[in-house]
């Protein structure tokens, strides 16, 4: 098929963003759910309609080792859920507390804790990272006798490199620090067993490695009374009230679920079940291996991380900006990828000195002949960057 | 060479804003050098039918691949207002590879000034 046709088949490597394609399941499960009526508290539905919210809960709870299904809260994404988690923890604990967060932060942590340092109610440091990674050392060695909380990725969107959230996680601990962790990128990619952890509160969003769709995410909470809720109004339940009530799951969810999210978020985690996580993780860390070692093969690319845990490759490719390396490999070979700084600019600032990078990143239904379409792309944009690079 | 429509928006990290037009026909090189004569032509030939890129400092950035019916301009956006329609004309005036550069190039010299005075205050 010729460059430029129409409707030619495009190679998508922008899972990180949100997966693409959604496992036939997924696609039933929301036809089925917008084909029945929904399914409530209080609704008189009859028979047919299938309690989406609940099954969610019990999929995600499960999938996720959360122990009640209760304690798994559902939002409209990990955004939702980390600005519940740090205003509602704010709001049981008082203002004037340090919070200690990281470099490695999506824009998703890093606004909500900046806000809050803009208007006095915090102090906050930010940790450094080394080799994609934050030590537990770093984190231990920044614990002051204020420190009330600390927010951190499970996994970064610009490296994929996994933190040592166990290690990190009994640091905390150990000192009383609130553990929350944003798990938007690692959740579905890499297992991940809450009961086992010392974390105590856990985000995630639907639309990536859980294969759900936009508009749904979550958050499991190991200690509700923990954190405050700040959104209140109709749950369905105990109506009659005009407080809100402080059961859970009612505690953090207000007015109508996204029902077709949810059905579509269940029927996603399932299929990561079905798979099995060990399995996903191993099939990335080959897939991202084989990446890195052809884009290394290329004097012109620079590429920011040898040894991603998700299979995530972020890269550049000398004298040519990254956004055009994006646009030809778009345009040239219709390969979707993510150019910019990926709202993690600190990250940026450390790697590549705020200037952005491409990410190219996989999912499941990733192919082999499509990483390898993806290597041949890039290398050829290289060659053609600066054609005196590598010949003799 | 007329914009038929613009299918894609987005506001950049960088703070421009990009359309995607949809144009009539396929760019080609020598539409990219015909734009060189208002700004910087970059040129990587060797890339599918070749990978253009113009800038207009302050202004705009038009990228392309030759053969290709769409296109991505990024605006910066302070002054995106004023140099909109210059990109339509930009496009507009090419016909048939002979464009009216006497027109194009008495409406950048006006341009010029209203951009340079918002953005520089002279």
């Amino acid at each position: 098929m010729g460059v430029m046709e129409p409707h030619r088949p495009i190679i998508y490597l922008n899972n990180a963003a949100t997966t693409w394609p959604k496992p036939p399941e997924v696609h039933e499960a929301v036809n089925r759910c917008l084909a029945l009526p929904p399914f409530g508290s209080g609704r008189t539905t009859g028979t047919q309609g299938e309690d989406y919210i609940t099954l969610a809960r019990e999929a995600l709870a499960g999938f996720l080792g959360a122990g009640p299904p209760e304690h798994v809260v559902f939002t409209q994404n990990a955004t939702d859920s980390l600005n519940l988690l740090i205003q509602g923890f704010l709001a049981a604990n008082g203002d004037g507390c340090h919070v200690l967060t990281t470099a490695l932060e999506h824009n998703s942590v890093l606004r909500p804790l900046r806000e809050l340092e803009r208007q006095g109610r915090i102090q906050l440091t930010i940790l450094p990272f080394e080799d994609g990674t934050v030590s537990p050392a770093t984190v231990e060695a920044a614990i002051r006798p204020e420190t009330r909380l600390a927010v951190m990725t499970h996994a970064s969107n610009v490296l994929g490199s996994v933190q040592d959230v166990r290690a990190i996680g009994r640091v905390l601990e150990d000192r009383g620090v609130y553990f929350v962790v944003d798990g938007a990128q690692a959740a579905g990619h890499i297992p991940v067993d809450l009961r086992t952890l010392p974390i105590d509160a856990y985000a995630f969003t639907g639309h990536k490695a859980l294969f759900g769709i936009p508009g749904t995410g979550g958050f499991w909470i190991r200690d509700p009374e923990a954190v405050a809720p700040v959104r209140f109004g109709g749950t369905g339940s105990s109506s009659c009230t005009l407080l809100h009530p402080r059961g859970m799951p009612e505690r953090f969810e207000a007015g109508t679920h996204n029902y077709p999210g949810l059905a579509a978020l269940a029927a996603g985690a399932g299929f990561v079940r079905a798979t099995g996580p060990g399995a996903i993780a191993a099939k990335a860390e080959r897939q991202a291996a084989f990446l890195v070692g052809e884009l290394r093969q290329e004097p012109n690319v620079v590429v920011y991380n040898d040894r991603p845990g998700l299979p995530i490759i972020a890269f550049t490719v000398r004298g040519m900006e990254h956004e055009d390396v994006g646009f030809v490999l778009a345009r040239a070979y219709g390969i979707v990828s993510r150019t910019g700084i990926h709202c993690a600019p600190l990250v940026h600032r450390a790697i590549d000195g705020g200037v952005g990078c491409v990410r190219l990143s996989l999912s499941w239904f990733t192919t082999d002949d499509e990483c390898a379409c993806a290597a041949r792309a890039v290398r050829e944009i290289a060659r053609n960057a600066d054609p005196q690079v590598g010949t003799a | 060479m007329r914009i038929l429509r613009s299918v894609r928006h987005k506001a950049c990290a960088d703070g421009s804003f990009m359309k995607e037009f949809l144009l009539d026909g396929p760019v080609t090189a020598a539409f990219f050098a015909y734009l060189a004569d208002f700004g910087e032509v970059e040129a990587l030939p060797g890339l599918g039918e070749g990978f253009y890129r113009f800038e207009r400092a302050d202004w705009f950035s038009i990228r392309g691949m030759a053969g290709d019916t769409t296109v991505e301009v990024r605006f910066n956006r302070p002054a995106m207002d004023l140099t909109m329609d210059f990109v339509y004309a930009l496009f507009g005036l090419y016909r048939d590879g002979d464009p009216d550069l006497a027109v194009l190039k008495r409406r950048e010299q006006a341009l010029a000034e209203r951009v340079g005075k918002r953005l520089h205050g002279a």
